[in-house]
């Protein structure tokens, strides 16, 4: 341990090279995995405070964000009626591109009945809309765009007024706006529709239970939870592939740097292993000390990548909120367990190099 | 641990098979007693590293026994070999092979903790042989802070922390000046005698020959007996009389390793260099 630990410290610039590949690989990673498991939260943050546990859709829908749903008109009425069905809360959605200060945005459009429930659930500023053309802006939107209460503003032909803001309504291509049912139907000149219906189960009736009831004509019944799975699933579509390439990249990275460090390390200091072992170090003495020099430089690599992590993290969450960065614990444990893979890995190719030295060499 | 016999019995050291075969060292025997200075000389390429690395274990011989205090060391397994050169072998090297990251005192406490010793004791004895090779100063010192008779003294030290039977050295004076290379041969001889330990010593050196019990010839990978021998007067090292280039000066005969050396004593060398066919 004391020879690994003074090797490794012996040449200062190059142990704080490899500290700081190691550091960088370690926080990509970190800021990756940290800013998928955000928009991953981002996607699920509505349906996650939407009431009950049931979902009703368009028959043939399976996710929220992405897919249009009309239902069938008396579909409410007919869902109400099941056998276990406590409450029921129809909302409209409707997903459109507008025009806000001469930029594009996506929007999400909520129409909702304030009375039941199905809108924001956190208001930064302002209160519910209450009656026709009132709307809930989402904060970090409105902030871009400057737009703030008591605003009117002219979205896809009608105009609204801003009477409160919500928070945690942020998408990473857009955001929620809210309104009530009717504001929405005449924005969208589609009068008396309904997307979803958010289905709340009697106490003791269990929510697959109550899916399993609903058995109405072009509708289907899904676990909010299923549904919550099916949108991140259209997320990980667009973006796991990307971020898995860029984690493996950076992990490639993180090893590359470990191993040139410990292996040049290792090959100038080859005489002296010889010598160790002609004085009687086993092989493994020496695998050890040279993983050991590997993982002092991964996990010291990996707290100092911690920790630019989470700072990095937070600047960026401040610049943009939109696009949020999560590190939560199990990724450190992850990023702690992907150090001590890098290091074992780097150690590799330096103990083959050790294992192939004779000991009688030390004396040509 | 005092008191072991190291026996070599017509031991041989081949290299390659067929008639590219090379025998490094052929039929040698030898026995070295506890308390013994045995110096082997001989020229370059004679075997003597072949010899001394087998003699430590370092190295198999292709046929013959090599043995400690009765037990056939060159017919043990790699596997054993390593515990074998820790605690029965002390080594010697001509670069002292220290370990640069390492203070003096962790050098030398190393070797004692791959033997077992808790780090604490390990220190205690490093430090205690340190200090009566004179190093109680130098105990922090990198190896890089120290002159070439101190590494070899430290070197010493690590040889000895684990009391082994044999110390075993190669051109322990190479690259030390005339003083410390005499300092150093003083302290094995010392080690020899008041510790009990044999010390086998492989060197072109001949201003050390005076403090060994024994001096041997090797030739040709075979030890030669009763042979005279000069010190080439430029590059020092011994030469056997009977076979060496010579050259009259003053009326005095000089003995050279090779007609380069004679060359270049003679101020022959041709100026851009030493001519390849008298090297």
């Amino acid at each position: 341990m004391l020879l690994a630990l003074r090797n490794l410290t012996h040449d200062r610039t190059r142990f704080a090279l490899s500290v700081a590949g190691v550091s960088l690989a370690v926080m990509l990673i970190l800021l990756l995995s940290g800013y998928r498991a955000g928009i991953y939260r981002q996607t699920a943050e509505y349906l996650d405070h939407a009431p009950g546990s049931v979902v009703v859709a368009q028959r043939g829908v399976r996710d929220f964000l992405a897919a249009n749903s009309i239902l069938p008109p008396g579909a409410a009425k007919a869902v109400a009626d099941v056998p276990g069905v406590a409450r029921v809360v129809p909302v409209v959605a409707q997903t459109a591109i507008v025009e806000l200060n001469g930029r594009k945005e996506l929007v999400y459009f909520i129409g909702y009945d304030p009375g039941i429930g199905g809108g924001p659930w956190s208001l930064t500023e302002g209160r519910e809309p209450t009656a026709e053309g009132e709307v809930v802006f989402d904060r970090v939107m409105a902030a871009e765009h400057g737009i703030r209460l008591g605003d009117h503003v002219t979205v896809l032909g009608g105009s609204l007024t801003v009477v409160g803001l919500s928070d945690e309504t942020a998408l990473w291509i857009g955001s929620f706006v809210f309104a009530d049912s009717s504001t929405i139907e005449s924005l969208m000149r589609a009068p008396a529709a309904q997307s979803f219906l958010f289905v709340t189960p009697q106490p003791g009736v269990k929510p697959n239970e109550l899916r399993g009831r609903i058995h109405v004509q072009g509708i289907d019944a899904m676990l909010k939870a299923d549904v919550i799975v099916a949108d991140q699933r259209l997320l990980a579509r667009v973006y796991d592939a990307a971020i898995g390439l860029m984690t493996a990249i950076a992990f490639f990275v993180g090893v590359l740097v470990v191993g040139l460090t410990v292996y040049t390390a290792t090959i100038e200091r080859r005489r002296e292993y010889g010598a160790l072992k002609a004085l009687g170090a086993g092989n493994r003495v020496l695998y050890r000390i040279v993983a050991i020099q590997a993982l002092i430089a991964g996990v010291t690599g990996a707290a100092l990548g911690t920790l630019l992590a989470y700072g990095l993290g937070r600047l960026f969450v401040a610049w943009r909120p939109q696009f949020p960065v999560t590190i939560e614990p199990t990724a450190i444990l992850v990023a702690l367990g992907v150090s001590v893979a890098m290091a074992v890995l780097a150690a590799l190719v330096p103990a083959r190099a050790i294992a192939r030295l004779a000991p009688a060499d030390v004396f040509r | 641990m005092t008191g072991f016999t190291l026996e070599v019995r017509d031991v041989t050291k081949r290299y390659g098979d067929g008639p590219t075969a090379v025998s490094a060292v052929r039929g040698v025997s030898l026995a070295v007693q506890p308390g013994e200075v045995v110096l082997i000389m001989g020229p370059s390429g004679s075997g003597k590293t072949t010899l001394l690395s087998m003699m430590g274990a370092l190295l198999s011989p292709t046929s013959g026994t090599i043995s400690l205090d009765g037990t056939v060391i060159s017919a043990l397994g790699e596997g054993r070999l390593p515990e074998i050169r820790l605690r029965k072998f002390g080594f010697i090297f001509q670069d002292f092979n220290l370990l640069s990251a390492l203070s003096v005192l962790e050098n030398v406490a190393i070797v004692a903790e791959l033997a077992g010793h808790k780090r604490g004791e390990a220190r205690e004895k490093a430090t205690q042989i340190l200090t009566e090779l004179g190093l109680q100063e130098r105990l922090r010192f990198l190896p890089e802070k120290l002159s070439g008779g101190e590494k070899q003294r430290v070197a010493i030290a690590r040889a000895l922390v684990n009391d082994p039977a044999l110390l075993l050295a190669d051109e322990p004076t190479a690259n030390l000046d005339s003083a410390i290379g005499h300092e150093i041969m003083r302290i094995l001889r010392r080690v020899a005698k008041e510790k009990g330990r044999a010390v086998v010593i492989v060197s072109h050196d001949q201003r050390i020959r005076d403090i060994a019990d024994r001096v041997l010839w090797l030739e040709d990978g075979e030890f030669a007996e009763a042979i005279e021998l000069a010190t080439d007067p430029v590059c020092g090292m011994s030469v056997e009389r009977a076979k060496a280039t010579t050259a009259e000066r003053d009326g005095a005969t000089l003995f050279f390793c090779s007609r380069g050396c004679r060359a270049e004593f003679l101020g022959q060398l041709p100026t851009d260099g030493i001519d390849p066919a008298s090297a």
